[in-house]
């Protein structure tokens, strides 16, 4: 049987109650998004719908089974934007339900080390994004900084900055699926925002970009390059939006 | 001269020092101030020889008394141009870099510019503006001046993250010869004193409710590899004794890049960037796998293995003690199998409780098979296909050359047939 649900988290949830539910094949069971999946022959096709009441019985027998932790990895998963989410969130539940409480940390297990691989991704570049995301000063005094995740990572670069800048104005704009965090020095709220054509910076953001970018250069051992390495910690997908790599 | 032209000049004399991180501080966030630590660190950039960027690494001035050999700010080096910061330019440029998200904080040290003590105190003006004046929360790392006052040296704790001493040369004979005008006790001394002040912070911690923080992140220390002639082994037992007795965090390792012609450092090649890693491969062995500074290497056999890594080195040495039963053996003996780290240690414990793992499990737990199919059974089945023979072993473990980014010569590979006794292995 095909699931299909509408791409959001607790439409995720949702079907899961449901398939939980009925009791299917394991196996032969997929979940996908309703607006990615193609039909196929023979494919059996079951439409199924976003209540929140269903997603928040799945989210506490979740809580109570494998602990918060658990939870936490099944939002990360979440983020990867991985097609496969849903079958595989399936798949992982099922497995530890049988398995009891640590289930989820049976690691030579396929069924869960295909998720947990999920989580491990948007961990991963989550923690990279906190270093590389680079605010520029506007004009109004406002810290705007523009990056294109793989994932989607926004709502999780939010608590960092909100903590670690809370004394400035600044702005997080995801270009890439156009959507940006606005911090007030008080609260953050999110909202849909298109790239921006012109931005216009403060009278001191050039000279200090021009010294980062000078101090990039000079802190390299000359006797020691190694672009192969350089690439690999820092992977060209992200240059666009790093101050020091920006050609102009 | 403006600051971008200090700026440029200042981080060139401080790129030699090797040390970036900015973990082990959880300094906490202050309402309406800027900044906070994060503990485990973030990378924030990394520079083209592959270096991670965490803390603007400057140099307070290069300007400087000493005449070390092997250092680029000796003052006989004549043709690097010298500059000084003003402590307001160090301090506007860290809250600016800080407030675009450019770093995780400042790594301050310093040519000596008169007297230790002089140079301490331009330090700690920097950093006490920085956290009294400017509220500043980030990570600071302070480079600790051999010589200077302890009690210089303890104000400085008070401010920082981390502080550090660089002990330079592995032994007492080599520091006479490269640096005349240095003491090994001027570094040991302050060392020990800071060790003694962190527990003694960390004792009163835990029964006062507020109590100032004593370089929360621990203290590191650099020495340079090459420049002298000293075995691995001798490094490793240098290295071993300073976690051991001084409780420091990290000892970093810098291989020696000659900067300018200097007729008394010993060794004056290109030195192989290779023996730096295994010696950092060693040093984790230390810290994160149990081993001893004497399994790692032995008195026979003093030297690192360029061709495999020194847990393989080991576990070749040791051929008795295998194959290990993956579904049996503790977690330290986990540790020492090739193949297996502290990661897939804890996967390969925690997926245990769920019955016993499968050679198919093993790599879905992320094990680096290749190397650690030789080392163990899986229920009593020894995949590896061949008899643990050490000279076998070793054929089929060398890290393929070729594939690596510094590849190899014949040279490297057999110093004995090509150029003879290099000094052990050090090209």
């Amino acid at each position: 049987m095909v699931y299909l649900y509408d791409g959001s988290f607790e439409g995720a949830l949702s079907a899961i109650f449901q398939m939980f539910y009925d009791k299917g094949p394991v196996k032969e069971n997929q979940l996908k998004i309703r607006e990615l999946y193609q039909y196929q022959i023979f494919d059996e096709v079951v439409e199924t719908y976003t209540v929140p009441d269903q997603a928040s019985k799945v989210v506490a027998s979740v809580i109570e089974t494998f602990g918060e932790e658990a939870f936490r990895r099944i939002g990360y998963a979440y983020l990867s934007e991985d097609p496969d989410f849903g079958t595989k969130l399936y798949r992982c539940l099922k497995r530890a339900y049988k398995l009891g409480g640590l289930g989820m940390e049976n690691y030579s297990d396929e069924a869960i080390m295909d998720l947990y691989k999920c989580y491990n991704a948007v961990a991963r570049e989550s923690h990279i994004m906190l270093g590389l995301i680079r605010f520029a000063e506007l004009d109004k005094g406002i810290f705007y900084a523009r990056f294109e995740p793989t994932y989607d990572l926004i709502g999780l670069m939010v608590p960092h900055f909100q903590e670690r800048l809370s004394d400035q104005l600044w702005v997080i704009h995801d270009t890439k699926r156009r959507k940006a965090a606005f911090y007030n020095k008080e609260t953050v709220h999110f909202s849909d925002l298109d790239p921006i054509e012109d931005l216009y910076y403060s009278s001191k953001e050039e000279k200090y970009q021009k010294m980062w970018k000078a101090y990039f250069d000079h802190i390299a051992i000359d006797e020691r390059k190694n672009p192969k390495l350089h690439r690999q910690m820092m992977p060209k997908k992200y240059w666009n939006f790093l101050t020091e790599k920006m050609t102009k | 001269m403006d600051a971008l032209e200090k700026l440029q000049i200042l981080a060139d004399a401080a790129k030699y020092d090797v040390s970036c991180s900015s973990s082990g501080s959880d300094r906490k966030a202050v309402k309406g101030a800027l900044g906070n630590a994060a503990l485990p660190g973030i990378c924030h950039s990394f520079s083209e020889d592959g270096r991670c960027i965490s803390l603007l690494k400057i140099l307070f001035t290069n300007k400087c008394i000493y005449d070390c050999a092997y250092c680029i700010n000796r003052s006989s080096n004549s043709a690097m141009s010298r500059a000084e910061f003003t402590p307001d330019e160090v301090v506007d440029l860290t809250i600016s870099f800080y407030r675009r998200n450019y770093i995780e904080g400042l790594f301050l040290s310093s040519g000596v510019v008169r007297n230790p003590n002089h140079t301490m105190e331009l330090l700690i003006a920097v950093v006490k503006r920085l956290r009294e004046v400017e509220h500043f929360n980030g990570y600071i790392h302070l480079k600790g001046i051999p010589g200077a006052d302890q009690h210089l040296i303890e104000t400085a704790g008070l401010y920082v993250d981390r502080m550090s001493i660089n002990i330079e040369l592995p032994t007492t004979k080599s520091l006479r010869l490269l640096a005349p005008e240095k003491s090994r006790s001027d570094m040991i001394a302050p060392m020990g004193m800071i060790k003694d002040k962190i527990e003694q912070s960390k004792a009163m911690a835990s029964r006062y409710k507020s109590v100032p923080s004593f370089v929360p992140a621990g203290q590191s220390t650099q020495l340079i590899v090459g420049a002298t002639d000293e075995v691995d082994l001798k490094i490793i037992k240098i290295s071993e004794a300073l976690y051991n007795r001084m409780k420091l965090k990290r000892v970093y390792y810098s291989a020696y890049v000659p900067v300018g012609k200097s007729a008394i450092v010993p060794m004056n090649q290109v030195h192989s960037l290779r023996r730096e890693h295994r010696i950092y491969q060693a040093d984790w062995l230390l810290r994160f796998y149990g081993f001893t500074a004497d399994e790692i290497l032995t008195r026979e056999d003093p030297n690192l293995d360029m061709e495999v890594d020194p847990k393989c080195q080991w576990a070749i040495r040791n051929p008795q003690l295998f194959p290990m039963e993956i579904n049996k053996v503790t977690f330290m003996e986990l540790l020492r199998i090739p193949g297996i780290g502290n990661v897939t240690a804890r996967r390969i414990i925690a997926a245990r409780r769920f019955g016993n793992i499968t050679f198919e499990g093993l790599a879905k737990i992320g094990v680096v098979m290749k190397r650690a199919k030789y080392f163990v059974t899986c229920n009593g089945k020894y995949y590896g296909a061949i008899d643990l023979e050490p000279w076998k072993l070793k054929q089929i473990l060398i890290d393929a050359p070729g594939k690596k980014a510094n590849q190899l010569t014949m040279v490297e590979l057999f110093p004995q047939t090509f150029g003879g006794d290099l000094g052990g292995l050090s090209v």
